[in-house]
Order: structure tokens, then C-alpha cells, then sequence
């Protein structure tokens, strides 16, 4: 498939949807957090009202910081919204679709996670060094639990390439053979982790010692710190909107037609939004895990991840 | 060819000649400019052998003993030519500045020349004879570099006499390999031993694979023969680490392809699942030790121990599926392994001059009492953190295709039929992907502790960037690590044709990277366009709204400190502490030693007079390995003293005794 | 997606499977109890399914029994220990979680190494699955081997129990109903016992660690 025009409206359309569905989807999931432990809760808008209002105030950087401080916020931002713009989320037909893989998107999204670490070691302050360090250490132990999750659904297919992954669910019936769903399993608990989720993480804590991701940003205000938020909103959107499109690709836009992108548009976006709560469900009725226990979580997503290649292997 | 061939020998014995003859002034701009001559000439060579597919020949008979002195420069050898030409041209201008520093004595700048002229004459060489002489020279004189501070530092004679032990140990595995082999053939030239091979019993031909296994495995740093690397390559002067890390260790992959693939025509199954466990094991401890060190030097040595265990696990995953009848599958891993060959060795030679110039400039390797160098050495970090970059395989550097074809491999591997393949595979895989997270925390570390944050010690603030030849060195190799990682089809490229693949080459594509008959596509190209697109449209954003905001600058303020004021640099985190999870979660596997004293004030329990804080982490293998065998050494040397009591007669003695065993042994 | 029979039994299967992995997974044994219970479920839907489809109503009568005995009983017998117990946590296992973890699944691709030959003789959808009953067994030992608790270990016993009767299911044409009937209720008795025993040990030694009973010998 070359490089089309439809492809490109395709791409800018996923591009902008991650930037406006991060926010949402954190608006969302903080309604449902609020409303499930009665409270009335902000709005669901008010991420994106937070945005603006950042946006409107001045920069700062710590004194002995160097201009990696203040690319990390862009990079971060900058990779996630390329690694969604090729990502299959509103059609199968994204711009580079078929030359991008599931591989290739991770390690574009790691492009942000590394320049995030080193913004925080640029600080020159012990937060931000235990935040980095234990993101690292986090990060280190979700990566094999993601390859191995991503090699198991490839296995099936005999590519890792991300519309093959999740088109072949739209084509055929063989969507939920056990390796798929183990797999998915183990990709799931890898997003929690990646992205700062309960029960790996704590995104709504305010004390300094507990963070791991809140630690590394703490320097950042103003714009920066909007490009902070929306970065990792994205990111998160993204991954969910992947795992709900492998899981369960119905909807998806196969070609670029305008109608088929806005139903896969809407289609993501219930799909996401549903996962959202879900997540959402479960941080209510979990508890942060004390941060040496999260190696045994994600030893546990990488054996799922391994039984899932072997039942790959065996019931082929 | 035969015109460059001479001009670059005569360049090499020049620079050495100059090393040794030269007055102090000048002495190193000499030798390095004649080795840059030289390299070029080799790098020429090897270029025409690689466009035009046809073995360059020349030899001489009476030059050396048993077979004589031939040179038989094939595609695959040019291709491990140009890598080492490559570095040693970046070393030897690395060098001209680094001799202010360090590394300008007449043993040493001789030393320098003959270990360069060692790297480029292994892959050159034709024939046993040829190829041991040329390895020799490369260990001896590496040998002779990595003592050549012994004066000055302990560590440094610790280093050389690990190096001495593991490398000669490992020629003579070699050595008796290559002879065995030559012996069967009747013949010391590598082509007639390959034609001979055919003949040779399973059980032969296995026996030599592994001798050279050994002895090749161990140049690479492959566990558990590494223990000399990540002394030696931290010991060594900054240029010579590069060219140890960069183009030696390259070598012993390349003998095991000669040994393994050219010389025994690929062999058994099992040889190759010898080579991938090997591999696996090496990058994890690698890994492991470069994601714990504090060392950054030894950082970067564990990491090339890590990154040889990854060119060995596709090295291992291509002979597999080679023996099992997968041939499109072993095209690609063996493309897979000399495309990370070629990237390990471009952005670990940016990373050692980078660190070189950081220990010039600061007279210290320890991360704990570096940090904030971007300010005063820019370019020297901006160099690092592309070597960080590409190590940790993230687009737009060269790492990731290398780890995307890695996976790739691996993936089709996998989908090949085998219980064993699989099993290795799967358990490759996790490896790779354990090794990769380890390599971003190590990275990070790396550079985030020594070139971001505040500096910890005086000899951090008061740094000086790198002399102009070394930042241009580190930057060219830089450079290319960015050009290789947006265009890796100029990697990919030479390696098909070092491999003569063909039309029908298993990776191919400038804009687009496919794999035939396989599946599988990656751009690099259009994806790296798209990172600089997106992050000059945020850049962009941002200062759209600065200025709509009216604030005309960016504040500068003290950082948060949970109220604290004025923090000092030594409460940052530093190497150690940056590293303690990962030290706690592998906390049964790396077994390190830690040691809290506290003594209090007499007076109370609850004041303290004195807290001190030690932590050792030593290598696992060195600790459960090699002290109980250099123990029982010792012993036995000990109680085999009385033998040797020092009287000449008694020696003699032994020699008669020694000769007559012999007369009658062979009567 | 259709729910035909092999997706099914493939499905079972990976339950049974991921059940085992969570006995190691998780610290807490009431999880642990909890897993085993869901277990006895997926092996029960196992002969069910079987029993369906090769219109065996004998087995689908041992799948009521199983899921009586292993999915009730057993699990409810073991919860009232752990119900006692005030700190029901596998607080030292002798290999950390991660790394059994890690142990578990070698184990399992060992398992599936082991027994291609036999996969490759029975030739039918469900003997493809054998290796998962091969490797539930050696899962269920590695746990017995690396955890302390007496719980712990009964629980490693059923999960063993739980693949033999895993890997007969799926290897045979059917277990005669008599001889499942005498393993399953010997495995009952067993729980039985050792439940009494434990509950004695807590309630006379205060005693959860099985090693510390080498104490008692002198």
C-alpha cells in the first residue's frame, strides 16, 4: 500500500484523537473513581480545562537544568502521537500501516518513556532521581512481559505487523483461541504498569514518597507540564485503544472512506471509553502494591505471556 | 588491489616505526596520521572486495613459517575489515587528543599501531599460520596497552593479568582447533580445510567447533570467559577501549562464523543451541553488571559482553534453522547478527570516546562523583546520549533496527518447526526483551548520573570539554550511528553483499526495510521523519502559548525539596542508588555485599557518632568460578614447588629424563 | 467467533492452566484456595465437554463428580484452615515469587518438549493439550518443593492430582468411571487427613512451616 491521501486524513485523524481522548479518558476515569466512592466528582472535561489553564502560565526550570529538561515534555508528546498516528485505532488503513509493526510503535513510545527519565535526572533533585530510578526499574520489567505478549499474538498471525494483528480478528473467527487471550491477558497487566496505573502505581498521590511517575514530573509547570499530562494521556489511550482493538476489533474502519473512519472513530472510542471504566472499576477495589511486589505482578504477566507463545506452539 | 594491499601495510609499519623511533613532539600526530592512511587503504580494499564480490589474494611463502604469510580477504572477512578500519580511523583521531592526556610513551604509541594493524590483518588472513600471527599481535599489544598505566594504577596490572590469562588461554583453544583442522586437510590455507571439512567425523568436527567456541566465545566476553572484559576494556586507555569494544570483540564472532559456518559448512544442530544458550546467558549477566555498576566504563564493557550474547543468540538462531532446513530464516539471522555486529560497534566506540574524554577531563570513571558535565563538556554529552540512544535501540539511532530485526529473526524462528528451536527461541526472546529493559536503566544511568544533574565532587565542576580531534572522533561515529539508524539499508546493504545473498537477499529496501520471502516491513526513514515532523510541531505549540501567556522567559528556581532549602548536589541520586532496585529485585542473583557500620555517641543510642557505608558487587562468575579454581592453582603450584628446588643439574636432569621417554615413547 | 468444541476445550484447558500459574503467583493462600477451586471448575468442564462430545454420558457424570469433590469440597476442607489461620500469607517461600515464576515456565516448555511424541501418537484435538496436563503436574510439584506451608502444600498435592487427572482425560478414549472414582475419592480422603493435621499442628505446635517440624523428630 503506498502512502495515500486517505491514509494521511486517517493518520491526522488518530493523531488528534489521542490528544483529545487522553484527557478525556482521564476525566472519565476519575468520574467514575469519584462516583463509585461517593463523591460528585469534577467533571469529565476538566483534564482538558486543566490543559488550558497551563498553558496560559510560565515555564520554569530548575537552576541547573539543561535544555534535556525542556525537550523531555516534547519528545514525550512528539513519539506518542507518532506511534498513534501508524497505529491501527479508527482504521486498518493508517498512513505506513503496513510498514510500522507492533515492535516498531513500542520502542517509538520508549523514546518518550527514556527522555522523561532523563528530564528527571536533569533536575539535580533526589525526587525526581527515586522516581526515575523506580520508573526505570518498572519499565525494565514490563518490556519482557510486552515482547513476549507481542511475539505470542504474531506467533498466530506470522507477523508482527499491527493491522495484520488486529484485522485478522476482523476477518476470521479464530479470535479467542487461548494464546490470544493469554496473550492479551499478560498485555493488559503490562499497560497497567507502563502507565502508571493502580495497582503498580498511583497517579492521584500527593505524597512525595510514594510516586513513581509524579516524583519524575515534579519540576515541571506551565506548558511544560500540560505537555506532561497530555503525553501520558495519550500514551495511555493509545495502549488501551490497541488492547480494545485486538481484543476486540469490531468496528474498526477497514478502508479510509469518511464513513467508515467517523464509525471506527466511534467505535474506539466507546471501546476505549469502556475499558476506561473498567480500569477504573478496579482501581476503586485495589490497593497500590508495595513496590518490590511489582517485579512478582509482572513476573506473573511474563509467564502468561510464555504459556501463551507455547499454546501458540502447540495448538497450531 | 594488490597496489593498496602494499601502501596500506607499508602506512601501518610506518606509524608503528614512527611510534617507536619519533621524539615525544610529534610522535603520536605521526603514528595517528599513518593510521588513519592506513585504515583508509584497508578500508578501500576491503570496499572493492565487498562491491565486487571477489576475494583479494596475495601471500608470500617465505615470510612465515608452515604455510607462509597469505592474505585471502573475502566479502565477509571485508566486511569485519571496514568495521575495524572504521574505529581504528576514529581512534587514531581520538587518539591525537588523548595523547595530552595519556597514552603518548614510545611502548605506547607502538603498541597502538601494531594492535590497529592486528584488527585490520585477522580478517585479511588466508591461512592458520596468517590468522594466528595476526591474532597474537592483536592480543599482545592490547595486552601491552591495557598494562601500559601500570605504574600508576593497581587495578590496571589486576586488569592485564585477567586479560593475559583469558586471551592466551583462548589462542591456544584456537590453536589447537585451527591445527586440528589443518591437519585433517594437509593443508594450512582456509579454503582447502573448508573443502577438507567435508570428510571430517562427527565427532571431530565437533570437538574442533567447540575448541574455537572457547576460544572465540571468551574475545567476545561471552559468559563465563568474560571476566577479563569488563576489566580490561575499563582499564584501558579511552582509544583503546574503543577499539577493544568496538573492533576486537567483533572478531570472535567473526571467527566463530569462519570456524562455524565458512570453515565446517554450518554443522550440527546442537553446536548452534550451545551458541544461543551462551548468548542468552551472556546478555542477561551483562546486562545485570552494566545495569549495577557505577563504573562507566565498566558500564559500557559489561554492555558489550550484553550486545555480543544478542549477536550470538541470532548467530545461534541462524545455524539452528540452518540445520533444521530453514534457509530464509538463517539468511535473515545471520544478516540480524552483522547488522548488530555493525551497530554495537558504531555507537560503542562513540560511548568509550565519550567516556574516555569524560575520565580526561574529570580523572575519575565513578558515576557517584560526576554529574552535571552537559554544561561544561556539551558536545562530548550530546555524543553519549546518541551512543544511550542507539544502545537502547530507540528509533532514530541505529540500535532499533538492529533489535527489530532481531525480534524479526526470532519471530520466524520461532514459527519454524522444532522442539528444540522452539524452547531456545522462546526463552531468547525473553531474554532479549530482559536485556532490553536492563540496557534503558543502564543507559539512563549512565547518562543521566554523570552528565545531567549537578556535579558531586570538585573534579566534576572543574571539567573542561574534550580536545577538538577527540570531540570531531566521537562525533563523526556519533554521526554515523544517526545516519546508519535513519538509513540502515547502508548497513544492510554491505552485509548482503559481504554474504553474497544476491537478488534475493532476506532484508532489503533504502525507504522501506522488507524481508523476502518472510514477512515483515519497518521505514525507519519515514518514522524518523515523522519524530522530527511531530516534535518541531510541539516545539512550535509551545511557543505559540509562551508568548500568548506574555511571560517573556522561562523562571529558573531552586527545585522542590519537600520544603528543604538550599539542596546540595550530594543529595541527588547518584549511580548507586539509581540502581538499587534492580539490585533488590535481582537481589539472589548478583549476591551483593553490603556493609552498614553505625557507632553511637557513648552517651546515647539515639545519636550517632559514625555511619559508614559499603557495597561491593562482584562479579557472580569471577566470585563462584574463578576464585575456587585460582585456589586450587595455588595449591597445586604450591606442592609441585618441591620439584623445582632451583639447581641447574636437577633441570637438566629432567630435560635427559624427558628425552629418553620421548626416544622410547616414539621407538 | 465461534464457540466450537475444540475452542472450548482449548479454553478449559488454559483455565486449568492459569489457575495452576496463580497458585504460585499469588502470596495469600485463600487466593491460592480460591485458584485451586476455579481449577476443579475448568477440570470439570474439561470431562464435561469430553463427555459431550464423544457422547459419553459416563464421563460427563465423573465431570458432575470432579466438580463436586475438586471444585467444592476440596477447596471448602482447605478454606477452613486457612480460615483459622491469622496470617494466611506464604510469607518465605524458599525461591522468590518472580523467579519460580520464571521456574514454571521452563517447566512448561520442558513439558511440552517431553511429550511431542506422545502428542504426536494420539493425533486428536484434545491430545494436543497433553503437555499443559504434563506441565500442571510438574507445577503442582514445584510448588510442593519450593513452599513452605503445609496449605501450600496441599494445594501443590491437589494441583498435581488435577493435572494427572488433566492429562488422562485428554490422552484416553475415557478413565473407567470405577478407577476415577477411587482416585478421586482417595485425593478427598488425603485433604481430609491432612486438613485434620494441620489444624492439629496449628492448634498444638503453632506451627505453619513444614520444615520446622524436623524439630519434633528427637
Amino acid at each position: 500500500m503506498t502512502p495515500s491521501i486517505g491514509g494521511g486524513v486517517a493518520s491526522a485523524l488518530q493523531l488528534l484523537w489521542v490528544l483529545l481522548a487522553g484527557p478525556l479518558a482521564l476525566g472519565l476515569m476519575r468520574k467514575v473513581r469519584s462516583r463509585l466512592e461517593g463523591r460528585e466528582g469534577a467533571s469529565v472535561l476538566q483534564p482538558l480545562r486543566d490543559l488550558r489553564k497551563l498553558s496560559t502560565k510560565q515555564r520554569t526550570r530548575p537552576t541547573d537544568s539543561t535544555w534535556v529538561f525542556a525537550a523531555a515534555p516534547v519528545v514525550l508528546v512528539a513519539s506518542a502521537v507518532v506511534a498513534a498516528a501508524f497505529s491501527p485505532l479508527v482504521t486498518l488503513s493508517a498512513l505506513l500501516a503496513t510498514r510500522v509493526d507492533f515492535v516498531a510503535i513500542l520502542f517509538v513510545l520508549l523514546l518518550g518513556s527514556v527522555s522523561l527519565l532523563l528530564g528527571a535526572l536533569d533536575t539535580g533533585t533526589a525526587f525526581a532521581g527515586m522516581g526515575a530510578s523506580r520508573a526505570a526499574m518498572v519499565g525494565a520489567m514490563v518490556e519482557p512481559a510486552l515482547l513476549v505478549a507481542i511475539l505470542a499474538m504474531s506467533l498466530g498471525v506470522g507477523t508482527s505487523n499491527l493491522s495484520r494483528l488486529v484485522g485478522v480478528g476482523v476477518t476470521t473467527s479464530t479470535l479467542a483461541g487461548p494464546a490470544r487471550i493469554l496473550a492479551l491477558v499478560s498485555f493488559f497487566i503490562a499497560i497497567l504498569a507502563e502507565t502508571g496505573r493502580l495497582p503498580v502505581d498511583n497517579p492521584a498521590t500527593h505524597l512525595e514518597l510514594t510516586m513513581i511517575h509524579e516524583a519524575m514530573v515534579l519540576e515541571y509547570a506551565g506548558p511544560d507540564l500540560a505537555l506532561v499530562t497530555l503525553g501520558e494521556s495519550a500514551r495511555l489511550v493509545l495502549l488501551l485503544g490497541l488492547f480494545a482493538n485486538l481484543a476486540l476489533p469490531w468496528g474498526i474502519a477497514l478502508g479510509t472512506g469518511a464513513l467508515a473512519l467517523v464509525g471506527g472513530l466511534l467505535a474506539v472510542s466507546i471501546k476505549v471509553g469502556l475499558v476506561a471504566v473498567a480500569v477504573s472499576v478496579f482501581e476503586v477495589t485495589t490497593a497500590k502494591i508495595r513496590l518490590f511486589r511489582i517485579p512478582e505482578l509482572l513476573a506473573g504477566a511474563f509467564l502468561l505471556g510464555v504459556l501463551s507463545v507455547i499454546s501458540a506452539v502447540a495448538l497450531r | 588491489m594488490t597496489i593498496l594491499f602494499v601502501a596500506f601495510l607499508a602506512c601501518a609499519g610506518a606509524s608503528a616505526l614512527a611510534g617507536a623511533l619519533m621524539p615525544r613532539q610529534g610522535r603520536v600526530l605521526a603514528s595517528a596520521v599513518l593510521l588513519i592512511g592506513a585504515s583508509t587503504f584497508a578500508l578501500v580494499l576491503a570496499g572493492r572486495v565487498v562491491s565486487t564480490g571477489s576475494d583479494f589474494t596475495w601471500s608470500r611463502s617465505t615470510l612465515l613459517p608452515l604455510g607462509g604469510l597469505a592474505i585471502r580477504l573475502s566479502p565477509l572477512g571485508a566486511l569485519f575489515v571496514i568495521l575495524s578500519g572504521l574505529v581504528a580511523a576514529a581512534s587514531s583521531l581520538y587518539w591525537i587528543g588523548y595523547a595530552h592526556h595519556s597514552l603518548n610513551a614510545r611502548s605506547a604509541a607502538t603498541a597502538f599501531c601494531l594492535f590497529v594493524l592486528g584488527l585490520l590483518a585477522v580478517p585479511m588472513a588466508g591461512n592458520v599460520t596468517t590468522f594466528l600471527f595476526a591474532w597474537e599481535l592483536m592480543a599482545l599489544s592490547s595486552l601491552a596497552l591495557v598494562a601500559h598505566d601500570h605504574a600508576r594504577r593497581r587495578d590496571a596490572i589486576a586488569a592485564a593479568r585477567w586479560y593475559a590469562v583469558m586471551t592466551q588461554g583462548g589462542a591456544v583453544a584456537i590453536t589447537f582447533s585451527l591445527a586440528g583442522l589443518a591437519a585433517h586437510a594437509h593443508s594450512t590455507s582456509f579454503v582447502r580445510i573448508a573443502t577438507g571439512a567435508t570428510s571430517l567425523t562427527s565427532g571431530a568436527a565437533s570437538t574442533f567447533f567447540l575448541l574455537a567456541l572457547v576460544g572465540f566465545a571468551s574475545k567476545s566476553g561471552a559468559v563465563p570467559l568474560h571476566v577479563w572484559l569488563p576489566r580490561a576494556h575499563a582499564e584501558a586507555p579511552g582509544p583503546v577501549s574503543a577499539l577493544m569494544s568496538g573492533a576486537m570483540v567483533n572478531l570472535g564472532i567473526y571467527g566463530i562464523i569462519l570456524v562455524g559456518r565458512v570453515l565446517l559448512h554450518g554443522g550440527e544442530q546442537w553446536w548452534w543451541l550451545v551458541v544461543s544458550a551462551v548468548g542468552g546467558v551472556t546478555a542477561i549477566v551483562g546486562a545485570l553488571y552494566a545495569a549495577t555498576s557505577k563504573d562507566v566504563k565498566r558500564l559500557l564493557a559489561y554492555s558489550t559482553s550484553d550486545n555480543m550474547g544478542l549477536v550470538m543468540m541470532a548467530l545461534g538462531a541462524s545455524g539452528l534453522t540452518l540445520a533444521t532446513g530453514h534457509p530464509a530464516v538463517a539468511a535473515l539471522a545471520l544478516v540480524t547478527a552483522l547488522v548488530l555486529v555493525v551497530n554495537h560497534s558504531l555507537f560503542k566506540s562513540t560511548l568509550f570516546f565519550a567516556a574516555g574524554s569524560v575520565h580526561a577531563a574529570t580523572h575519575s570513571r565513578n558515576m557517584d562523583e560526576l554529574g552535571g558535565l552537559a554544561r561544561v563538556m556539551p558536545v562530548t554529552a550530546l555524543t553519549f546520549l546518541a551512543g544511550t540512544l542507539a544502545v537502547s535501540a530507540i528509533p532514530p539511532l541505529n540500535g532499533f533496527t538492529g533489535e527489530w530485526l532481531l525480534f524479526q529473526s526470532l519471530l520466524h524462528a520461532l514459527g519454524a518447526h522444532g522442539v528444540a528451536a522452539t524452547i531456545t527461541v522462546t526463552l531468547a526472546v525473553a531474554a532479549v526483551a530482559l536485556t532490553g529493559g536492563l540496557t534503558i536503566i543502564a543507559f539512563v544511568k549512565a547518562y543521566g548520573i554523570t552528565f545531567l544533574g549537578r556535579g558531586r565532587s570538585a573534579s566534576a565542576l572543574e571539567a573542561h570539554e574534550a580536545g577538538p580531534t577527540m570531540r570531531v572522533a566521537a562525533s563523526l561515529t556519533a554521526l554515523a550511528c544517526l545516519v546508519t539508524g535513519v538509513a540502515p539499508y547502508a548497513v544492510i546493504g554491505v552485509v548482503n553483499r559481504a554474504l553474497d545473498n544476491g537478488p534475493n537477499s532476506p532484508v532489503a529496501g533504502w525507504v522501506t526495510l522488507r524481508l523476502t520471502p518472510l514477512t515483515g516491513a519497518l521505514t525507519p526513514l519515514y518514522l524518523s521523519a515523522a519524530l522530527a515532523g511531530a516534535v518541531i510541531l510541539v516545539v512550535a505549540w509551545r511557543a505559540l502559548v509562551t508568548r500568548a501567556s506574555g511571560y517573556a522567559r522561562v523562571a529558573t528556581l531552586e527545585p522542590w525539596g519537600s520544603g528543604r532549602h538550599n539542596q546540595t548536589a550530594r543529595m541527588q541520586y547518584t549511580a548507586t542508588s539509581f540502581g538499587e532496585p534492580i539490585m533488590r529485585v535481582f537481589d539472589d542473583v548478583l549476591r551483593p555485599d553490603h556493609d552498614v557500620d553505625v557507632s553511637h555517641v557513648v552517651e546515647s543510642r539515639y545519636y550517632l557518632e559514625h555511619i559508614s557505608y559499603r557495597s561491593a558487587n562482584e562479579d557472580i562468575v569471577e566470585r563462584a568460578l574463578y576464585r575456587p579454581l585460582a585456589r586450587s592453582l595455588d595449591w597445586w603450584a604450591r606442592h609441585t614447588r618441591a620439584i623445582a628446588n632451583g639447581s641447574v643439574h636437577r633441570y637438566l636432569a629432567y630435560g635427559l629424563v624427558a628425552l629418553v621417554i620421548i626416544l622410547v615413547v616414539v621407538q | 467467533m465461534s464457540l466450537s468444541y475444540v475452542s472450548l476445550l482449548d479454553l478449559a484447558v488454559v483455565v486449568v492452566m492459569v489457575t495452576a500459574a496463580l497458585t504460585l503467583w499469588r502470596q495469600s493462600l485463600a487466593a491460592a484456595v480460591k485458584a485451586l477451586a476455579v481449577q476443579g471448575v475448568g477440570l470439570a468442564a474439561v470431562a464435561v465437554i469430553l463427555g459431550a462430545h464423544r457422547h459419553d454420558l459416563v464421563l460427563v457424570g465423573v465431570g458432575g463428580l470432579v466438580l463436586v469433590i475438586k471444585a467444592v469440597a476440596a477447596p471448602w476442607l482447605i478454606g477452613r484452615v486457612v480460615a483459622h489461620d491469622h496470617a494466611a500469607r506464604e510469607a518465605s517461600p524458599l525461591i522468590n515469587v518472580p523467579a519460580s515464576l520464571v521456574g514454571a515456565g521452563v517447566l512448561t516448555l520442558l513439558a511440552f518438549a517431553a511429550t511431542r511424541d506422545v502428542v504426536a501418537l494420539v493425533g486428536t484435538p484434545a491430545g494436543r493439550l497433553i503437555p499443559f496436563g504434563v506441565a500442571i503436574v510438574l507445577i503442582g510439584f514445584f510448588s510442593m518443593v519450593v513452599r513452605r506451608r503445609a496449605v501450600s502444600q496441599i494445594v501443590g498435592l491437589l494441583t498435581i492430582d488435577n493435572g494427572i487427572a488433566l492429562t488422562a482425560f485428554l490422552g484416553t478414549s475415557g478413565v473407567p468411571l470405577v478407577v476415577e472414582l477411587g482416585v478421586t475419592l482417595d485425593v478427598l480422603l488425603a485433604v481430609v487427613v491432612l486438613q485434620v493435621l494441620v489444624a492439629q499442628l496449628q492448634r498444638h505446635f503453632n506451627v505453619h512451616d513444614l520444615d520446622q517440624l524436623r524439630d519434633l523428630h528427637d
